[in-house]
Protein backbone atom coordinates (compact mmCIF):
# COMPACT_ATOMS: atom_id res chain seq x y z
CA UNK A 1 0.00 0.00 0.00
CA UNK A 2 2.82 2.56 0.90
CA UNK A 3 3.92 3.96 -2.13
CA UNK A 4 7.78 4.54 -2.32
CA UNK A 5 8.50 5.47 -5.83
CA UNK A 6 11.33 7.72 -6.69
CA UNK A 7 12.11 8.87 -3.02
CA UNK A 8 15.80 10.23 -3.10
CA UNK A 9 18.29 8.21 -2.50
CA UNK A 10 19.95 9.40 0.52
CA UNK A 11 16.99 8.23 3.08
CA UNK A 12 18.79 5.23 2.15
CA UNK A 13 21.96 6.62 3.57
CA UNK A 14 22.98 4.41 7.28
CA UNK A 15 22.77 7.59 9.59
CA UNK A 16 19.23 9.66 8.91
CA UNK A 17 18.47 12.13 11.01
CA UNK A 18 15.35 10.58 11.84
CA UNK A 19 14.17 6.96 12.12
CA UNK A 20 10.40 6.41 13.06
CA UNK A 21 10.11 2.60 12.71
CA UNK A 22 6.88 0.68 13.43
CA UNK A 23 5.40 3.78 15.60
CA UNK A 24 1.89 3.14 16.87
CA UNK A 25 0.07 5.24 19.16
CA UNK A 26 -3.33 4.99 20.77
CA UNK A 27 -6.10 7.38 22.26
CA UNK A 28 -7.96 5.36 24.43
CA UNK A 29 -9.71 3.12 21.80
CA UNK A 30 -8.43 5.39 18.81
CA UNK A 31 -5.76 4.04 16.54
CA UNK A 32 -4.66 7.31 15.65
CA UNK A 33 -1.16 6.24 14.27
CA UNK A 34 -0.77 2.93 12.57
CA UNK A 35 2.66 1.38 11.41
CA UNK A 36 4.06 4.74 10.91
CA UNK A 37 7.38 4.04 8.75
CA UNK A 38 9.18 7.42 7.99
CA UNK A 39 12.87 8.27 7.56
CA UNK A 40 14.30 12.14 7.75
CA UNK A 41 17.25 12.42 5.73
CA UNK A 42 19.56 15.70 6.62
CA UNK A 43 18.06 18.75 5.14
CA UNK A 44 15.19 17.24 4.16
CA UNK A 45 11.37 19.44 3.72
CA UNK A 46 8.53 17.50 3.95
CA UNK A 47 5.67 18.13 3.56
CA UNK A 48 2.60 16.07 5.77
CA UNK A 49 -1.21 16.20 4.30
CA UNK A 50 -3.83 14.57 4.39
CA UNK A 51 -7.45 15.04 5.40
CA UNK A 52 -8.08 15.78 9.55
CA UNK A 53 -8.53 13.26 11.96
CA UNK A 54 -5.71 11.22 10.03
CA UNK A 55 -2.67 11.68 12.82
CA UNK A 56 -0.50 14.52 11.19
CA UNK A 57 -0.25 16.69 14.32
CA UNK A 58 0.19 13.60 16.06
CA UNK A 59 2.90 12.11 14.37
CA UNK A 60 4.73 15.37 14.11
CA UNK A 61 4.00 15.70 18.48
CA UNK A 62 5.52 12.31 18.80
CA UNK A 63 8.67 13.34 16.92
CA UNK A 64 9.58 16.11 20.05
CA UNK A 65 7.88 13.97 22.38
CA UNK A 66 5.14 16.36 23.18
CA UNK A 67 2.82 12.69 22.54
CA UNK A 68 3.85 9.49 24.09
CA UNK A 69 3.47 6.56 21.70
CA UNK A 70 2.71 2.74 22.90
CA UNK A 71 4.57 1.14 20.02
CA UNK A 72 7.77 1.37 17.84
CA UNK A 73 10.71 3.35 18.38
CA UNK A 74 11.72 6.79 17.45
CA UNK A 75 15.50 7.54 16.98
CA UNK A 76 17.62 10.44 16.66
CA UNK A 77 21.02 10.57 14.97
CA UNK A 78 20.63 6.45 15.66
CA UNK A 79 19.79 7.57 19.41
CA UNK A 80 16.72 5.79 20.40
CA UNK A 81 13.73 7.87 21.96
CA UNK A 82 12.17 6.18 24.51
CA UNK A 83 9.29 6.94 26.51
CA UNK A 84 11.03 8.59 29.49
CA UNK A 85 11.24 11.86 30.08
CA UNK A 86 14.55 12.37 29.42
CA UNK A 87 14.34 10.93 26.02
CA UNK A 88 11.40 13.46 25.65
CA UNK A 89 13.90 16.42 26.30
CA UNK A 90 16.41 14.86 24.19
CA UNK A 91 14.14 15.29 21.67
CA UNK A 92 12.68 19.08 22.49
CA UNK A 93 16.19 19.94 22.57
CA UNK A 94 16.95 19.42 19.02
CA UNK A 95 13.63 20.28 17.37
CA UNK A 96 11.97 23.58 17.41
CA UNK A 97 8.08 23.62 16.71
CA UNK A 98 5.85 26.10 15.75
CA UNK A 99 2.27 25.84 16.50
CA UNK A 100 -1.27 26.41 15.01
CA UNK A 101 -2.16 28.78 17.37
CA UNK A 102 1.30 30.60 17.91
CA UNK A 103 1.85 29.71 21.44
CA UNK A 104 3.65 33.01 21.88
CA UNK A 105 3.31 34.10 25.86
CA UNK A 106 1.35 36.64 26.30
CA UNK A 107 3.10 38.32 29.40
CA UNK A 108 6.51 38.27 28.18
CA UNK A 109 7.38 40.94 25.05
CA UNK A 110 8.42 38.81 21.91
CA UNK A 111 11.91 39.57 22.66
CA UNK A 112 11.69 37.82 26.04
CA UNK A 113 9.63 35.16 24.23
CA UNK A 114 12.99 34.58 22.00
CA UNK A 115 15.19 34.79 24.90
CA UNK A 116 13.33 33.03 27.94
CA UNK A 117 14.79 29.39 26.28
CA UNK A 118 18.40 31.05 25.55
CA UNK A 119 18.83 32.35 29.26
CA UNK A 120 16.58 28.81 31.22
CA UNK A 121 18.02 26.20 28.81
CA UNK A 122 21.16 27.04 27.17
CA UNK A 123 22.30 29.33 29.92
CA UNK A 124 23.63 32.09 27.93
CA UNK A 125 24.03 35.20 29.30
CA UNK A 126 21.07 38.36 28.53
CA UNK A 127 23.58 40.44 26.09
CA UNK A 128 24.07 36.85 23.82
CA UNK A 129 20.63 35.64 24.02
CA UNK A 130 19.40 39.56 22.97
CA UNK A 131 21.78 39.32 20.36
CA UNK A 132 20.63 35.91 18.96
CA UNK A 133 17.00 36.69 19.08
CA UNK A 134 17.52 39.67 17.56
CA UNK A 135 19.29 38.23 14.37
CA UNK A 136 16.54 35.57 14.32
CA UNK A 137 13.68 38.35 14.88
CA UNK A 138 15.25 40.29 11.74
CA UNK A 139 15.28 37.34 9.42
CA UNK A 140 11.54 37.05 10.19
CA UNK A 141 11.13 40.99 9.37
CA UNK A 142 9.71 42.01 12.92
CA UNK A 143 13.00 43.56 14.67
CA UNK A 144 10.71 46.65 15.37
CA UNK A 145 8.45 44.42 17.08
CA UNK A 146 10.79 42.95 20.06
CA UNK A 147 9.71 44.89 22.72
CA UNK A 148 5.94 44.68 21.82
CA UNK A 149 3.70 42.10 23.61
CA UNK A 150 1.70 39.07 21.33
CA UNK A 151 -1.31 41.01 21.73
CA UNK A 152 -0.22 43.98 19.70
CA UNK A 153 1.02 42.00 17.01
CA UNK A 154 -0.73 40.81 13.63
CA UNK A 155 -1.71 37.09 13.70
CA UNK A 156 1.06 36.93 10.84
CA UNK A 157 3.60 38.44 12.41
CA UNK A 158 3.10 37.11 15.74
CA UNK A 159 3.64 33.33 14.15
CA UNK A 160 6.44 34.71 12.08
CA UNK A 161 7.78 35.33 16.52
CA UNK A 162 6.79 32.05 16.82
CA UNK A 163 9.51 30.75 14.14
CA UNK A 164 12.14 33.16 15.57
CA UNK A 165 11.67 32.03 18.93
CA UNK A 166 12.07 28.43 17.17
CA UNK A 167 14.91 29.30 15.41
CA UNK A 168 16.73 30.55 18.52
CA UNK A 169 17.61 27.15 20.25
CA UNK A 170 19.19 26.69 16.76
CA UNK A 171 17.49 22.75 15.89
CA UNK A 172 18.48 20.37 14.16
CA UNK A 173 14.71 19.78 12.55
CA UNK A 174 11.58 21.96 12.66
CA UNK A 175 8.48 21.19 12.65
CA UNK A 176 5.48 23.14 11.82
CA UNK A 177 1.94 21.77 12.70
CA UNK A 178 -0.23 23.67 10.71
CA UNK A 179 1.37 27.21 10.83
CA UNK A 180 -1.07 29.13 8.79
CA UNK A 181 -4.35 27.19 9.28
CA UNK A 182 -5.32 30.27 12.02
CA UNK A 183 -4.47 33.12 10.05
CA UNK A 184 -6.34 35.30 7.92
CA UNK A 185 -5.58 34.80 4.03
CA UNK A 186 -3.69 38.30 3.68
CA UNK A 187 -1.84 37.41 6.42
CA UNK A 188 -0.77 33.37 5.09
CA UNK A 189 1.92 34.28 3.00
CA UNK A 190 4.08 36.62 4.52
CA UNK A 191 4.54 33.81 6.96
CA UNK A 192 5.08 30.67 3.65
CA UNK A 193 7.55 33.40 2.83
CA UNK A 194 9.21 33.31 6.09
CA UNK A 195 9.14 29.06 5.74
CA UNK A 196 10.26 29.56 2.14
CA UNK A 197 13.16 31.44 3.13
CA UNK A 198 14.14 29.08 5.80
CA UNK A 199 14.16 26.00 3.64
CA UNK A 200 16.37 27.69 1.65
CA UNK A 201 19.22 28.37 4.52
CA UNK A 202 18.85 24.30 4.32
CA UNK A 203 17.21 23.33 7.31
CA UNK A 204 15.42 20.08 7.94
CA UNK A 205 11.70 20.77 7.77
CA UNK A 206 8.58 18.70 8.80
CA UNK A 207 5.64 20.71 7.73
CA UNK A 208 2.23 19.36 8.43
CA UNK A 209 0.12 21.95 6.03
CA UNK A 210 -2.85 21.94 3.75
CA UNK A 211 -0.94 25.34 1.64
CA UNK A 212 -0.55 22.56 -1.41
CA UNK A 213 1.01 25.85 -3.12
CA UNK A 214 4.14 25.93 -0.67
CA UNK A 215 4.45 22.20 -0.94
CA UNK A 216 4.69 22.21 -4.50
CA UNK A 217 7.45 24.97 -4.38
CA UNK A 218 8.81 23.98 -0.99
CA UNK A 219 9.02 20.05 -0.29
CA UNK A 220 10.81 17.50 -1.83
CA UNK A 221 8.75 14.78 -0.09
CA UNK A 222 5.02 14.63 0.67
CA UNK A 223 4.00 12.22 3.18
CA UNK A 224 0.27 11.70 2.62
CA UNK A 225 -1.90 10.62 5.51
CA UNK A 226 -5.18 8.66 5.88
CA UNK A 227 -6.86 7.36 8.95
CA UNK A 228 -3.71 7.26 10.74
CA UNK A 229 -1.56 5.29 8.56
CA UNK A 230 0.94 6.65 5.98
CA UNK A 231 -0.80 5.47 2.41
CA UNK A 232 1.44 7.27 0.47
CA UNK A 233 5.15 8.64 0.31
CA UNK A 234 6.76 10.40 -2.64
CA UNK A 235 8.77 13.11 -4.17
CA UNK A 236 6.84 16.39 -4.02
CA UNK A 237 7.03 16.14 -8.15
CA UNK A 238 5.64 12.62 -8.65
CA UNK A 239 2.96 13.23 -5.71
CA UNK A 240 1.18 16.18 -7.90
CA UNK A 241 1.72 14.31 -11.09
CA UNK A 242 0.77 11.01 -10.06
CA UNK A 243 -0.22 10.40 -7.06
CA UNK A 244 -1.20 6.54 -6.63
CA UNK A 245 -3.31 5.77 -3.80
CA UNK A 246 -6.87 6.78 -4.76
CA UNK A 247 -7.46 8.60 -1.33
CA UNK A 248 -4.72 10.67 -2.06
CA UNK A 249 -5.77 11.77 -5.58
CA UNK A 250 -9.43 12.16 -4.08
CA UNK A 251 -7.56 14.63 -1.51
CA UNK A 252 -5.61 16.48 -4.70
CA UNK A 253 -8.21 16.58 -6.47
CA UNK A 254 -10.46 18.49 -3.74
CA UNK A 255 -7.68 20.24 -2.44
CA UNK A 256 -6.75 21.99 -6.12
CA UNK A 257 -9.95 22.53 -7.36
CA UNK A 258 -10.48 25.80 -5.51
CA UNK B 1 -19.99 60.23 74.09
CA UNK B 2 -20.16 61.62 70.70
CA UNK B 3 -19.94 60.06 68.02
CA UNK B 4 -16.40 60.60 67.02
CA UNK B 5 -15.45 59.51 70.60
CA UNK B 6 -16.95 56.62 69.80
CA UNK B 7 -15.36 56.05 66.40
CA UNK B 8 -12.18 57.21 68.33
CA UNK B 9 -12.70 54.79 70.41
CA UNK B 10 -13.59 51.91 67.81
CA UNK B 11 -10.37 52.37 66.17
CA UNK B 12 -8.36 52.03 68.92
CA UNK B 13 -8.81 48.66 68.02
CA UNK B 14 -7.92 48.88 64.14
CA UNK B 15 -4.18 47.86 65.46
CA UNK B 16 -5.29 44.50 65.99
CA UNK B 17 -7.22 44.18 63.27
CA UNK B 18 -4.42 45.47 60.69
CA UNK B 19 -2.43 43.17 62.78
CA UNK B 20 -4.34 40.13 62.22
CA UNK B 21 -4.76 40.35 58.71
CA UNK B 22 -1.02 41.53 58.14
CA UNK B 23 0.09 38.21 60.27
CA UNK B 24 -2.46 35.73 58.95
CA UNK B 25 -1.40 36.83 55.42
CA UNK B 26 1.85 35.62 56.21
CA UNK B 27 -0.22 32.24 56.47
CA UNK B 28 -2.12 32.76 53.70
CA UNK B 29 -0.07 33.58 50.80
CA UNK B 30 2.20 30.36 51.19
CA UNK B 31 -0.80 28.04 51.75
CA UNK B 32 -2.71 28.93 48.23
CA UNK B 33 0.40 29.28 46.44
CA UNK B 34 1.67 25.90 47.39
CA UNK B 35 -1.30 24.17 47.92
CA UNK B 36 -3.09 25.68 44.85
CA UNK B 37 0.00 24.67 42.70
CA UNK B 38 0.30 20.96 44.66
CA UNK B 39 -3.47 20.27 43.81
CA UNK B 40 -2.73 21.20 40.14
CA UNK B 41 0.39 18.98 39.45
CA UNK B 42 -0.14 16.01 41.64
CA UNK B 43 -2.04 13.20 40.89
CA UNK B 44 -3.43 10.29 42.40
CA UNK B 45 -2.95 9.50 46.55
CA UNK B 46 -0.96 12.88 47.15
CA UNK B 47 -3.80 15.05 44.99
CA UNK B 48 -6.22 13.18 47.34
CA UNK B 49 -4.09 14.47 50.43
CA UNK B 50 -3.78 17.44 48.94
CA UNK B 51 -7.31 18.16 49.12
CA UNK B 52 -8.03 16.31 51.85
CA UNK B 53 -5.65 19.57 54.12
CA UNK B 54 -7.02 21.93 51.54
CA UNK B 55 -11.02 20.94 52.39
CA UNK B 56 -10.66 20.96 56.04
CA UNK B 57 -9.36 24.76 56.13
CA UNK B 58 -12.03 25.96 53.73
CA UNK B 59 -14.70 23.43 54.71
CA UNK B 60 -14.53 23.93 58.34
CA UNK B 61 -16.57 27.33 60.26
CA UNK B 62 -14.41 29.69 61.16
CA UNK B 63 -15.35 30.38 64.79
CA UNK B 64 -15.39 26.71 65.61
CA UNK B 65 -11.69 26.44 64.51
CA UNK B 66 -11.02 29.32 66.69
CA UNK B 67 -12.06 28.01 69.66
CA UNK B 68 -10.72 24.44 68.67
CA UNK B 69 -7.46 25.96 68.35
CA UNK B 70 -7.72 28.56 71.51
CA UNK B 71 -9.75 26.51 74.08
CA UNK B 72 -8.80 22.57 73.16
CA UNK B 73 -4.91 22.84 72.08
CA UNK B 74 -4.20 23.90 75.79
CA UNK B 75 -5.50 20.66 76.88
CA UNK B 76 -3.26 18.31 74.62
CA UNK B 77 -0.78 20.87 76.00
CA UNK B 78 0.31 23.07 73.17
CA UNK B 79 -0.64 26.33 73.92
CA UNK B 80 -0.55 29.08 71.14
CA UNK B 81 -1.95 32.98 72.33
CA UNK B 82 -4.42 34.45 70.62
CA UNK B 83 -2.95 36.10 67.87
CA UNK B 84 -1.13 33.42 66.46
CA UNK B 85 -4.27 31.47 66.95
CA UNK B 86 -6.29 34.19 65.23
CA UNK B 87 -3.81 34.72 62.61
CA UNK B 88 -3.08 30.93 61.91
CA UNK B 89 -7.10 29.79 61.45
CA UNK B 90 -8.19 33.31 60.02
CA UNK B 91 -5.19 33.13 57.45
CA UNK B 92 -5.31 29.36 56.41
CA UNK B 93 -9.21 29.86 55.73
CA UNK B 94 -8.71 32.35 53.95
CA UNK B 95 -5.51 30.66 52.03
CA UNK B 96 -8.00 27.89 51.62
CA UNK B 97 -10.19 29.57 49.19
CA UNK B 98 -7.12 31.58 47.61
CA UNK B 99 -5.85 27.97 46.59
CA UNK B 100 -8.80 27.22 44.53
CA UNK B 101 -8.01 30.65 42.57
CA UNK B 102 -4.65 29.79 42.27
CA UNK B 103 -5.51 26.15 40.73
CA UNK B 104 -8.34 27.60 38.73
CA UNK B 105 -6.28 30.17 37.45
CA UNK B 106 -3.61 27.43 36.29
CA UNK B 107 -6.03 25.16 34.80
CA UNK B 108 -7.27 27.49 32.66
CA UNK B 109 -4.42 28.66 31.00
CA UNK B 110 -4.51 26.85 27.17
CA UNK B 111 -2.50 23.48 26.99
CA UNK B 112 -0.79 25.44 23.93
CA UNK B 113 1.04 27.29 26.90
CA UNK B 114 2.67 24.49 28.84
CA UNK B 115 3.48 22.71 25.03
CA UNK B 116 5.30 25.79 24.20
CA UNK B 117 7.30 25.80 26.86
CA UNK B 118 8.19 21.49 26.70
CA UNK B 119 9.23 22.15 23.22
CA UNK B 120 11.61 24.79 24.09
CA UNK B 121 12.89 22.09 26.73
CA UNK B 122 11.97 24.47 29.49
CA UNK B 123 11.66 21.87 32.70
CA UNK B 124 8.51 21.29 34.10
CA UNK B 125 9.19 23.45 37.30
CA UNK B 126 10.47 26.82 34.89
CA UNK B 127 7.20 25.99 33.07
CA UNK B 128 5.44 26.46 35.63
CA UNK B 129 7.28 29.25 37.71
CA UNK B 130 8.04 31.58 34.16
CA UNK B 131 5.05 30.76 32.38
CA UNK B 132 1.68 29.55 34.02
CA UNK B 133 2.46 31.24 37.95
CA UNK B 134 2.72 34.39 36.25
CA UNK B 135 -0.21 34.41 34.01
CA UNK B 136 -2.62 32.48 36.70
CA UNK B 137 -1.82 34.79 39.48
CA UNK B 138 -2.46 37.69 37.05
CA UNK B 139 -5.66 35.88 35.79
CA UNK B 140 -6.97 35.92 39.14
CA UNK B 141 -5.83 38.88 40.79
CA UNK B 142 -9.66 40.02 41.11
CA UNK B 143 -10.67 36.97 43.35
CA UNK B 144 -6.94 37.72 45.68
CA UNK B 145 -8.63 41.25 46.45
CA UNK B 146 -11.56 39.50 47.17
CA UNK B 147 -10.17 36.86 49.63
CA UNK B 148 -8.14 40.08 50.85
CA UNK B 149 -11.08 41.93 52.09
CA UNK B 150 -13.20 38.42 53.22
CA UNK B 151 -9.88 38.11 55.45
CA UNK B 152 -9.82 42.03 57.02
CA UNK B 153 -13.58 41.35 57.59
CA UNK B 154 -13.43 37.70 59.63
CA UNK B 155 -10.77 39.35 61.75
CA UNK B 156 -14.81 40.61 63.79
CA UNK B 157 -13.81 36.84 64.86
CA UNK B 158 -10.92 37.12 66.94
CA UNK B 159 -12.55 39.33 69.41
CA UNK B 160 -14.26 35.86 70.77
CA UNK B 161 -10.86 34.48 71.58
CA UNK B 162 -10.10 37.94 73.38
CA UNK B 163 -8.52 39.99 71.01
CA UNK B 164 -9.18 43.41 71.33
CA UNK B 165 -10.10 44.60 68.00
CA UNK B 166 -12.49 47.02 66.78
CA UNK B 167 -15.25 44.28 67.09
CA UNK B 168 -14.42 44.11 70.83
CA UNK B 169 -13.82 47.67 71.42
CA UNK B 170 -17.41 48.26 69.96
CA UNK B 171 -18.35 45.93 72.56
CA UNK B 172 -16.69 47.31 75.36
CA UNK B 173 -18.05 51.04 74.85
CA UNK B 174 -21.59 49.37 74.20
CA UNK B 175 -21.26 48.10 77.95
CA UNK B 176 -20.39 51.24 79.50
CA UNK B 177 -22.42 53.97 76.91
CA UNK B 178 -26.07 51.89 76.37
CA UNK B 179 -26.29 53.20 72.45
CA UNK B 180 -26.33 50.35 70.27
CA UNK B 181 -27.15 52.19 67.11
CA UNK B 182 -24.70 55.04 67.00
CA UNK B 183 -21.67 52.24 68.38
CA UNK B 184 -22.62 49.77 65.53
CA UNK B 185 -23.19 51.86 63.08
CA UNK B 186 -19.71 53.42 64.03
CA UNK B 187 -18.71 49.91 63.22
CA UNK B 188 -19.76 49.04 60.18
CA UNK B 189 -18.16 52.48 58.81
CA UNK B 190 -15.07 51.62 60.49
CA UNK B 191 -14.70 48.29 58.28
CA UNK B 192 -15.93 50.18 55.47
CA UNK B 193 -13.51 52.63 55.39
CA UNK B 194 -10.58 49.84 56.10
CA UNK B 195 -12.35 47.19 53.34
CA UNK B 196 -12.80 49.87 50.77
CA UNK B 197 -9.26 51.33 50.16
CA UNK B 198 -8.40 47.55 49.30
CA UNK B 199 -10.76 47.45 46.70
CA UNK B 200 -9.46 50.47 45.28
CA UNK B 201 -5.83 49.46 45.18
CA UNK B 202 -7.20 46.07 43.98
CA UNK B 203 -9.10 48.14 40.74
CA UNK B 204 -5.47 49.75 40.54
CA UNK B 205 -3.31 46.56 40.81
CA UNK B 206 -5.67 45.03 38.11
CA UNK B 207 -5.12 47.63 35.62
CA UNK B 208 -1.81 47.83 36.16
CA UNK B 209 -1.30 44.31 35.77
CA UNK B 210 -3.76 43.65 33.13
CA UNK B 211 -3.89 47.15 31.26
CA UNK B 212 -5.46 45.50 27.98
CA UNK B 213 -8.47 44.04 29.89
CA UNK B 214 -9.08 46.94 32.41
CA UNK B 215 -10.42 47.09 35.82
CA UNK B 216 -14.06 48.12 36.43
CA UNK B 217 -14.81 51.81 36.52
CA UNK B 218 -17.02 53.81 38.94
CA UNK B 219 -16.98 53.45 42.57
Amino acid sequence: MLDRRALPTSTLQPFPLVRIDGLNKWFGALHVLQNIDLTLRPGARVVVCGPSGSGKSTLIRCINGLERFQKGTIEFEGRSLGKSDRDAAMARRLTGMVFQSFNLFPHLTVLANCTLALRRVLLKSAHEAEEIAMRHLTAVHIPEKAQAYPAQLSGGQQQRAAIARALCLDPRIMLFDEPTSALDPEMIKEVLDVMIALAKTGVTMVCVTHEMGFAREVADEIVFMDQGSIVEHASSSDFFSRAAHPRARLFLDTILSH
Amino acid sequence: MSMLDIWLGILQGLRITAAVTAYGLVFAVPFALVFGVAQFVTTGLTRFLVTAVIEFWRSSAVVVLLFVFYYVLPVMGITLSAMTVSALVLGLNSGGYASQAVRAGLQSLPAGQREAGMALGLSRPAILLLIELPQALVAMSPTFVNNLIQLVKATSLVSLVTLTDMTFRAKEISQTEYDPVAIYSALLLAFFVVCYPIALAGRWLEARVNPERGAPRGI
